[in-house]
């Protein structure tokens, strides 16, 4: 190593320049190796975390897509017997059921749970802190409570018995959650000098609530909203108990349906090899909308960001 | 010494007007006090502001400016446990305890703020209307009149007038703040309240702003806060003077015409502040 001492005189009066260039000199090597060392450790990690999603992904596509076909999508699902072992049918029962579910599902949690939102952010009663405590934890609570409840209130109290309003109301109150507490945070975020300018301009609250602040924290409320749906899409639990598991397309709130997670549960289970194939390709379908879902609220929100910019 | 002085001077200071020709007044403070959760902000302030004039309040940070300017549109009301005491009239009537109601004070009070704060989602001309909508008004023509005069005159006429429906959030900072100004212009106020309207701004937009305050003061009254001395002696026709007390509560030390307030003030720490030699 050269010597930094030389390299660096010392000026009279600021030795403290020269002593931290010294030093700083003398630990560069050793610097260099921690960083690479952290680095390497760094992709180890990411490696981990990444390898399994990605054989899982592969293994999704590889024994998905030889399952889709148009078959899969308009026909209802039939079941293979020693004859015809590999007539599975379709699952058009299943797609129909999970969007009736989920559009069902919608209407009623994404009123109720931007509005409870709006009110948490708004307002700093006793009342709003517990409704938040509860949101929270209902928000962690385990899926299939969900699917009990609304089997309890439904099929045991109300007896209308294992129909599709059973199911959407047990996604509802597994959304509700989500929603209003993502819909308080985008309308905390909007910052206090938009009320005020409100507020000068001779506004009532309400007004603004209405056309300034959800307007502005509409982007955030949205993206919510489609992340409560692709978590209610793919859940199985809180239908498991209460759908009836219909076999036919029906749009009706008041039949039994299908679900794709509910098909995949009990097609797995099933004696058939063809039935167990068909599990992958309803997973990819699920694995896709759900990314859609995803993806679009996202590509949604930064587009809506830019606009506003 | 004397050379600072003559800076900050306006017009021509050889003949100061008497505090008492200034005009009718516009709103009246009488011995005014401003406290959150008991603790007091601002108190002593005993003013009047005068129609058709710019008042400016100076003083160091922490004085209470802002705060007592907030309360001539009671825009602490929605603070928990901000108490306003004493008077505070406007044309006479006391805006706490009198018949108006908060959201027509406030159309009749405007204000804008330190920042440019445009409604976001809303276009130039939604945010040109805004305060109407907000208080009913939905006519079109209406509106459209009242958008092109207030952006008139908020002199952003010329340069937005081609693209209404364009985001509010496109303009520069200096534009966004004449929308605010014409926002609240559309309601035709009888007061509008500045909140340092150009700390955020560059010289050129400030200077514009401060441009299009001397001819605002024609069709409204204005009250200012700024922290810029030479802003206040540039515009400012009255001046009111705040200063933080022992007790860490703003007062109001001295009030009169900016000229006096400049050049001839009564208190001697009105003219240690207004030289520089401290805040």
């Amino acid at each position: 190593m050269t010597n930094i001492d030389e390299l660096t005189p010392v000026e009279d009066g600021h030795e403290m320049r020269a002593l931290i260039r010294r030093t700083s000199n003398n630990q560069r090597a050793r610097r260099v190796l921690i960083s690479r060392v952290m680095m390497t450790l760094c992709a180890v990690a990411i490696a981990i975390a990444i390898v399994p999603l990605a054989l899982l992904v592969y293994q999704l596509l590889r024994r998905g897509i030889p399952v889709l076909s148009t078959t899969f999508f308009t026909k209802l699902p039939e079941s293979p017997s020693l004859t015809a072992p590999n007539a599975t049918g379709g699952v058009s029962n299943a797609i129909i059921g999970s969007l009736a579910l989920n559009i069902y599902a919608s209407m009623m949690a994404i009123p109720i749970g931007v509005l409870a939102g709006v009110y948490l952010a708004e307002s700093n009663s006793k009342l709003a802190s517990t409704l938040r405590v509860i949101a929270q934890t209902m928000a962690g609570a385990p899926s299939i409570l969900m699917g009990l409840f609304a089997f309890s209130l439904f099929v045991q109290d109300i007896k209308i018995g294992f129909t599709a309003i059973d199911g959407s109301f047990a996604l509802a109150v597994l959304m509700l959650p989500v929603i209003a507490i993502s819909s308080e945070i985008s309308v905390r975020n909007v910052p206090n000098t938009l009320r005020e300018a409100g507020l000068a301009l001779g506004a009532k609250p309400h007004k603004i609530s209405m056309k300034v602040v959800l307007p502005s924290a509409l982007t955030g409320i949205v993206t919510g909203v489609i992340l409560a749906l692709s978590r209610a899409v793919g859940e199985t639990a809180p239908v498991l108990l209460v759908i009836g598991g219909g076999y036919l397309n029906t749009w009706k709130p008041l039949d039994p349906v299908s679900a794709l997670p509910l098909m995949i549960y009990t097609n797995a289970k099933s004696e058939w090899p063809s039935l167990r194939a068909e599990v992958w390709g309803i997973a990819l379908v699920l694995v896709v909308v759900i990314f859609v879902l995803s993806l679009g609220a996202r590509l949604w929100a930064s587009r809506k960001q830019q606009v506003r910019n | 010494m004397e050379e600072i002085v003559s800076e900050l001077t306006v017009n021509s200071p050889k003949q100061p007007e008497a505090p008492s020709a200034l005009g009718p007044a516009a709103m009246k403070l009488d011995n005014v006090a401003v406290s959150f959760h008991g603790r007091t902000a601002v108190r002593d302030a005993t003013f009047e502001v005068t129609k058709n004039r710019v008042t400016s309040l100076i003083g160091p940070s922490g004085s209470g400016k802002t705060t007592l300017l907030r309360a001539l549109n009671r825009l602490h009301d929605l603070t928990p446990g901000t108490k306003v005491s004493g008077r505070i009239t406007l044309e006479g009537e006391d805006i706490y305890r009198g018949n108006i109601t908060v959201t027509e004070l406030r159309s009749r009070v405007g204000m804008v703020f330190q920042r440019p704060n445009p409604f976001p989602t809303m276009s130039i001309y939604d945010n040109a209307v805004s305060g109407l909508r907000f208080n009913g008004i939905k006519k079109k023509e209406i509106l459209d009149e009242a958008a092109e005069t207030s952006l008139r005159a908020a002199a952003l006429w010329e340069s937005v007038s081609s693209r209404l429906k364009v985001s509010a959030g496109q303009l520069s900072g200096g534009e966004q703040q004449r929308l605010c100004i014409a926002r609240a212009l559309a309601l035709d106020p009888e007061v509008l309240l500045m909140d340092e309207p150009t700390s955020a701004l560059d010289p050129v937009a400030t200077l514009r702003i401060e441009e299009l305050m001397t001819t605002l003061k024609q069709r409204v009254t204005v009250v200012i806060v700024t922290h810029n001395m030479q802003q206040a002696a540039r515009i400012s026709d009255d001046c009111a003077f705040l200063l933080m007390g022992e007790d860490r509560a703003g007062e109001l030390i001295e009030f009169g015409p900016t000229q006096k307030i400049f050049n001839d003030p009564t208190d001697s720490r009105t003219l240690d502040y207004t030289l520089g030699r401290f805040g």
